[in-house]
């Protein structure tokens, strides 16, 4: 972890804190839901933090009966943490696809405001085909932000074509007990249309619950499986 | 526990911090190799049931 000035939260515990609150707001626990309240706009980790989070941070405008409207103060987070962190011209395909996740749910969650959201930037999706499946695997939890409903379509089509080989993943992940990557694929499994039922997702996504739940960011995965796309127990 | 999240932080480090997060490298898996477990589990099973190394005999008459 990078060196922090003495006295700092770590990024990683606020991370947590958020990813906590978004779950909680996800299963209609813990009042309205504001991105705001949980990350404040002005403290110095909420950009970053924001930005880890990626479009999770936005997860429970996208639900459809949401207790909150976004307001202008979420709207400034975000904004704070698109421009402090955009993806550089040495960029992974993860750093460059969360970013666009981000922009993506920004146009469809949040209002524009005086000011219009940038356009979403370009990300290839030529690897999604060309990477060996434990490696894609890996990335592609990753990236489980974008399997919120709507967001990346064009993601979400190539990686249908890769079903097979992301289940081997999800197997692989939860034998390997890397329960945060097991989450991830787990959600993106929940999000695809043509999952083998021998793969036992729901009860794979309860297993992974229950041994990685004490990591706040598997807990949001499985939560956001359940309440998007109705897998899991 | 400290709660200053208010702390300056320095942005060249937050911002590789923030790759680091957003794509770490895999963890090393922990699991058990079935196997391995397994040829453990059949030496210690062997050794327990091993007859008792023999002895010389010590009656002299």
């Amino acid at each position: 972890m990078a060196e922090q000035t003495q006295g700092a939260v770590p990024l990683s515990a606020v991370i947590a804190d958020a990813a906590t609150g978004v779950a909680l707001a996800l299963r209609g626990e813990g009042g309205p839901y504001a991105l705001s309240g949980i990350l404040r706009h002005g403290d110095a980790l909420t950009p970053a933090a924001v930005r880890v989070l990626g479009a999770d941070a936005l997860a429970p405008y996208a639900m459809e009966h949401r207790g909150a409207q976004a307001g202008p103060e979420d709207e400034a987070v975000v904004r704070q943490a698109l421009a402090a962190y955009p993806p550089g011209a040495d960029a992974t395909e993860v750093s460059a696809w969360t970013y666009r996740g981000l922009v993506e749910a920004s146009h469809a969650f949040l209002p524009a405001g005086a000011q219009p959201w940038p356009a979403p930037p370009e990300a290839g999706t030529g690897w999604v085909a060309q990477t060996p499946w434990p490696r894609l695997s890996h990335r592609v939890s990753q990236l489980a932000a974008l399997a919120l409903p709507g967001l990346a379509p064009g993601l979400a089509e190539q990686l249908a074509a890769r079903t097979d080989d992301l289940s081997r993943g999800f197997v692989r992940a939860v034998r390997r007990r890397d329960w945060l990557q097991a989450a991830g694929l787990g959600r993106w499994l929940a999000r695809l249309p043509d999952v083998a039922p021998t793969l036992g997702l729901d009860s794979g996504l309860a297993f992974v619950r229950q041994m990685g739940g004490a990591d706040p960011r598997v807990t949001l995965h499985i939560v956001a499986a359940q309440r998007f796309h109705g897998r899991g127990w | 526990m400290v709660t200053d999240r208010t702390a300056p932080v320095e942005t060249a480090t937050l911002a590789a911090e923030v790759e680091g997060l957003l794509a770490p490298a895999e963890a090393d898996g922990v699991f058990r190799d079935t196997r391995e477990c397994s040829s453990a589990l059949l030496i210690f099973g062997l050794l327990l049931i091993s007859p008792p190394t023999p002895r010389p005999k010590t009656d002299n008459r």
